[in-house]
This record gives structure tokens, C-alpha cells and sequence, in this order.
């Protein structure tokens, strides 16, 4: 058979027999059956279980890895093994599929007590078991066992997360399955269980892993640099892939657009202006400003009235704030007040923001021809109602400088609280 | 600023041709420039040998370890007393201008801006002053913090004078407009900007510093 088998994500210990069930098309239960059975001749079905454990993949880990191993064979493949939802369903009501969480420990306890009971019965046969022998071999097995459980997970939630290593569950559980091996093994070799026999042997075979791991260690980090640097370059790759996609989407466009409308200098100076913002704020995104969303807030009107003139507005912001309803007013009168400057101004606007624990300042500079503050007329709603009198109503002030260098408006929106004042 | 009959001699660098021609069409009569250069390792050779009043540099350039204008910079470290250098970018994030600021630029403009504009900087560096542009001070109130606050070293803060100086530049004044708006001179203006400009290079300041690592400047 061709199709390459993958153990089961919907497993009692470590999804072999639901992988090899799915592989030969055969049902769950009796490939358990067989294999249990196996397990009495002289354990064959648990050394064949421990084998296929070791050797075959488990579902979908080969797309936790990383693109490259998933070739047209394996992808459609992959699929075809996830369960559908209604036979996990219909597994789940038999009860056969457990999570790992609840099964585990009874199938543990079951184990134990089918592997007790085949000596039992050996002993009662006159089979030729030693005890010395059978329980360290157990202690092995489930040494061996815990400290597999321990890797499957890690691999499961993929290997870019095997510092979850870290963890002192995982760490106990893997101290634990090692420790139990080492063990066994050595009372096993030792051939008995004599205490000051073992010790000696203890030293001994620490002193050989030490001396192993010493000649080793290179080599181990040596793989463990090249598997590094070769994630390294997978992130690189997608990254690398992920601003091409990005260009084409906006640069491209947009540099498309601009030659259709190259007659026109203000839509070119326009799309190209957006363009520029819209790539910054890509390439410079500040994640700390995320958190308040005012200076996000001012930006983007600033933004909006930059692509409805064509004029450039340059925002500088230090510190943020939290967006309340008063600071939504505030937003409100940077607009119209930067509408108001570039419309008017006819030249580059600069907008300060600066958001501290006593409140949050705006100013909006424009350098046109200003105008005469006080012969505003009072029918023009503009500046008088949607500036000052927003300010006003929302506990702020408002300012407006004119001369002829330009006009200037400054708008404060103090603290809500005003203890946060005193503190200062 | 000092206005004088002898032209600014300056070197031009970086790495697009296209704009290395604009800009020299675009600097005004009395700026001379003297050479170009396209990657750090030019950059370097060519400022050492022509020993220009002013060095425009560009923050992104190929070559060298690949720290761009920084790298020019430390190249010409002997330099530093005579020739000043002027960062230029199409780039605003505080990594670009803080970095090169702290390597011992003298002033940040964007590419951006006017050939006016632009002479105009050119000259204010070459008289010694300090060109800062709204974004730059903006980063300097947010890395210095906007509150007055008591510090033990006097390089660690900026003085209330010099929060007003920096506030009304991040508002878009000119050095001539914050003059007029502080009562005060535009040589004081200037020294002010110096100050707060030796402080953004020398401060060790735990919030500076924090704030830097928090933009991974550091």
C-alpha cells in the first residue's frame, strides 16, 4: 500500500491503532483487539506497538514543520485521516476514543492488571518467569512510555513550541520516564535487587552517559543549530512572501493607478501620498500605540481630510490615551479643524497631539493666509459651533490663533478625573 | 546661523541616483557639493578624502555591517569635529532617527522636504546648530517624558525651557517662530535645540533607555 500512514490525533496512548485502522481500512476496535492479543505472544504486539510509535508520524505534524515537507502526496492525504465530526460523534457515544486526559489512566490500570494476570497465569503454567527480570522490564516500559507521551505532545503542538519543555509537568514527566528507564535497566543488569550492587552501578553507568554525552553534545548542538538556522530561514521565506503579497496589493495598484491618472497632478499627488501613509504605517506600525486609541483616532481623520485636498498633514504624537466619548468630541474638532486648515491653509498642516495624566492637548498649525478670528460670521457654523462650542460643551477649550504666517488651533480636554491632576 | 560668502561644501550620500541629482538641483547656489556616494564603504572613502563642512546622509545604505548611516558615522569618528552630518530618510520611525541621532548626526530631515528647506538645514548644521524636525522632537518629548520631574544628572532631563522649545517644534513652529513665540532669540533658540540635542546623544537615562528598548533600539 502507497499511502503513507500517519498515527491517529484521536488516540487512547499514542494513536498508533487508529492510524493503522485508517491505513488498512480496517475498524478501530479490532486492529486494539489484535494488538492486545499480540501483546501475549511474548509481548510481540507491544514491541510492534513501541516500533510503528517511534517510527510513523503523527497526523498533521508534518504541517506544524513547515511547508516544504507537505508535498501534493501528503496534503490530500492528511485530510483524509482527520476523522469526519460524525464518526469522532458516533466514537464518542461508544465511548471507545476517550481524550488523552480521562482514558489514560484507566487504560494504565488496565494494562497493569492484563500484564499481571499474564504472569499469573505464566507462573500457574509453569512458564520459567523471574520477577527480578519482568519488573524492572515493566518499569522500562513505562518509563519509556511517559517520556514518549512527553515528546508526542511537544510535537504535536509543533516544534517551534519545544520550549514547552519548560513547564514542570512536562519536565517532571520527562525526569520521570528517564529516571524509571535508567532504573530498570540497571537492576535489570545488575541482576539483582541488591541496594550497595545497584549504587555502585548507578555511578557507573552515570559516569558512562557522561562520558557519552560529552563526545555527543557537539553533534547535538550542532543539528540543533542547523534545524535553528533552517527555521530561521522558513520564517524569512514567509515573511519575504508575506511583503510581496503586500506590495503587489498596495504599492503595484496603486503605482498602476498613477500612470492612468498621470494628466491629473493633484489625483497623483493624492494616490501617491495615500500610498506613502498607508505603507508607513505598515512598515512602522508601533504596537504600543494600540493600546489607546486616540492618536489611532486622530491619524486616521488627519488621513481623511489628507485624501479628500490632496494636502499633506503631518501628525506628531507623544504619549496616548484611552478614546472615551469626550475624547470622540475631541477627534471630532481635530476634523473639522484640520478640514479647516487645509482647505483654507493651502499648505502642509502640522498636528501635535500630546496625551498625558492631565489631559490631552491638540494643536493644528496651518501656515496659509489666516483669517480675522472675531469677523467670522456668526452664521458660519465652521469654526464657532463645531470647534470651539464642541470643546466647550465637552468640559475642553479651543483656541484660534490667526495671523498672517498661519493660524493655529489649540484645543485642551482636560483629565476626567481630576485627582489624577493632584497626584502630579 | 551663520551666513558667510564662502560656500558649504558638502558630500552627498545615498544610495539612489535619482535622488542624489534631485537634491543637488535643488540645493541652494552658495551649497557646493563636493562629492557622491552610494554604499557605506564610498561613503566613508569619500567624506575622509574630501573633509566636507556637511555630509548628507541617507539612514539606509547598502554595504558595510549593514548598519547604513550609522556605520558611516563611526567610520568617520576622527572627522566629527569638523564635519557634521545631516540624516536624511524617506523613513520617520523612531528606530531610524534616534539610532542615527545617537551616533553623532547633528540633525533629521525627511526626504520629503523643501530645497529651501533643505539649504536652510544644511546651513543651520554647518554653523554648528542643530536641525530638528517636528517628528524628531516629538520623539524626544515622548522618550524624555512631557512632565517636569526630578533627576540627580542634569543630562537626564530636559529643563522647562527646553520643553517649550521642543513642544512648539513638534507643533510645527520654525526656530524663528518659537523665537518670536518664547520672547526670546533665535540664537537662544538654537542653543537650546544644541542642548537638548547633546542630551538625546549622551543621556544614559533609565526612561530613555527603556524607551529606546522598548523600540528595539538598544
Amino acid at each position: 500500500m502507497s499511502a503513507k500512514m500517519y498515527r491517529s490525533q484521536d488516540r487512547i496512548i499514542a494513536g498508533v491503532c487508529g492510524g493503522l485502522a485508517e491505513h488498512l481500512g480496517v475498524n478501530v476496535a479490532v486492529v486494539r483487539a489484535i494488538m492486545i492479543g499480540a501483546s501475549f505472544l511474548f509481548g510481540a504486539g507491544l514491541v510492534f506497538y513501541g516500533w510503528l510509535w517511534l517510527l510513523v508520524p503523527m497526523a498533521g505534524e508534518q504541517s506544524t514543520e513547515g511547508g516544504k515537507l507537505l508535498d501534493a502526496d501528503g496534503n490530500p492525504r492528511l485530510a483524509l485521516f482527520r476523522p469526519s465530526p460524525a464518526a469522532a460523534a458516533q466514537a464518542t457515544a461508544a465511548g471507545q476514543r476517550r481524550p488523552l486526559s480521562v482514558g489514560f489512566r484507566e487504560v494504565a490500570v488496565g494494562g497493569a492488571l492484563v500484564i499481571a494476570a499474564v504472569i499469573i497465569f505464566g507462573q500457574q503454567q509453569g512458564w520459567n518467569l523471574q520477577l527480578g527480570t519482568l519488573i524492572p522490564l515493566l518499569v522500562i516500559v513505562l518509563g519509556a512510555v511517559l517520556a514518549w507521551m512527553q515528546l508526542d505532545d511537544t510535537r504535536r503542538v509543533g516544534l517551534l513550541s519545544a520550549t514547552k519543555m519548560n513547564t514542570p509537568v512536562s519536565m517532571l514527566r520527562l525526569g520521570g520516564g528517564l529516571a524509571l528507564v535508567v532504573t530498570g535497566v540497571i537492576v535489570i543488569v545488575a541482576g539483582s535487587g541488591s541496594w550497595t550492587l545497584v549504587w555502585s552501578s548507578v555511578v557507573a553507568s552515570l559516569a558512562v552517559l557522561a562520558g557519552v554525552g560529552l563526545v555527543l553534545a557537539p553533534w547535538a548542538l550542532k543539528f540543533w543549530r542547523e534545524f535553528q538556522n533552517e527555521r530561521a530561514g522558513r520564517i524569512r521565506e514567509t515573511e519575504r512572501a508575506e511583503i510581496a503579497a503586500h506590495l503587489h496589493d498596495s504599492v503595484l495598484q496603486t503605482l498602476a493607478l498613477i500612470q492612468k491618472s498621470a494628466n491629473s497632478p493633484a489625483d497623483v499627488t493624492r494616490l501617491a501620498r495615500a500610498q506613502e501613509r498607508e505603507l508607513r504605517e505598515w512598515i512602522y506600525q508601533d504596537n504600543e500605540h494600540d493600546a489607546g486609541a486616540l492618536v489611532e483616532r486622530v491619524k486616521a481623520v488627519c488621513a481623511e481630510a489628507e485624501d479628500l485636498y490632496g494636502q499633506a498633514v503631518e501628525v506628531v504624537a507623544v504619549g496616548d490615551a484611552e478614546l472615551s466619548e469626550r475624547g470622540s468630541a475631541l477627534v471630532q474638532a481635530v476634523r473639522e479643524a484640520v478640514l479647516n486648515g487645509v482647505r483654507h491653509g493651502g499648505t502642509t498642516v502640522s498636528v501635535y497631539v500630546e496625551a498625558g495624566p492631565k489631559g490631552v492637548d491638540v494643536f493644528i498649525k496651518d501656515r496659509g493666509p489666516g483669517f480675522d478670528v472675531d469677523a467670522v460670521p456668526a452664521d458660519r457654523l465652521g469654526v464657532r459651533e463645531s470647534v470651539v462650542g464642541r470643546m466647550q460643551r465637552n468640559g475642553g477649550t479651543a483656541e484660534i490663533i490667526s495671523s498672517e504666517d498661519g493660524t493655529e488651533v489649540r484645543l485642551h480636554l482636560p483629565s476626567e478625573t481630576p485627582a489624577s491632576e493632584d497626584a502630579k | 546661523m551663520t551666513t558667510t560668502a564662502t560656500p558649504i561644501r558638502v558630500v552627498i550620500v545615498d544610495d539612489h541616483a535619482i535622488f542624489r541629482s534631485g537634491l543637488k538641483a535643488d540645493l541652494a547656489p552658495d551649497i557646493l557639493v563636493l562629492a557622491e556616494a552610494a554604499t557605506v564603504e564610498e561613503a566613508i572613502a569619500a567624506v575622509i578624502a574630501a573633509a566636507p563642512d556637511v555630509v548628507l546622509l541617507d539612514v539606509h545604505l547598502p554595504g558595510g555591517r549593514g548598519q547604513g548611516g550609522r556605520e558611516v558615522i563611526a567610520g568617520c569618528a576622527g572627522l566629527l569635529g569638523t564635519t557634521k552630518f545631516l540624516a536624511l530618510s524617506v523613513s520617520d520611525s523612531a528606530e531610524d532617527v534616534v539610532s542615527v541621532i545617537r551616533a553623532g548626526a547633528r540633525g533629521y530631515v525627511t526626504k520629503s522636504i523643501s530645497g529651501a528647506e533643505i539649504s536652510d538645514a544644511v546651513r543651520r548644521v554647518a554653523g554648528g546648530d542643530a536641525v530638528f524636525s517636528p517628528r524628531l522632537a516629538g520623539f524626544v518629548l515622548d522618550a524624555f517624558g512631557t512632565a517636569e520631574v526630578a533627576v540627580e544628572d542634569e543630562l537626564d532631563k530636559l529643563s522647562a525651557r527646553e520643553l517649550e522649545v521642543m513642544r512648539l517644534i513638534a507643533r510645527g513652529y520654525s526656530y524663528k517662530e518659537v523665537a518670536k513665540a518664547l520672547f526670546i532669540s533665535i540664537k537662544t533658540v538654537e542653543t537650546h535645540v544644541s542642548a537638548v540635542l547633546r542630551k538625546l546623544q549622551l543621556s544614559s537615562r533609565h526612561e530613555l533607555t527603556r524607551w529606546a528598548a522598548d523600540r528595539r533600539l538598544l
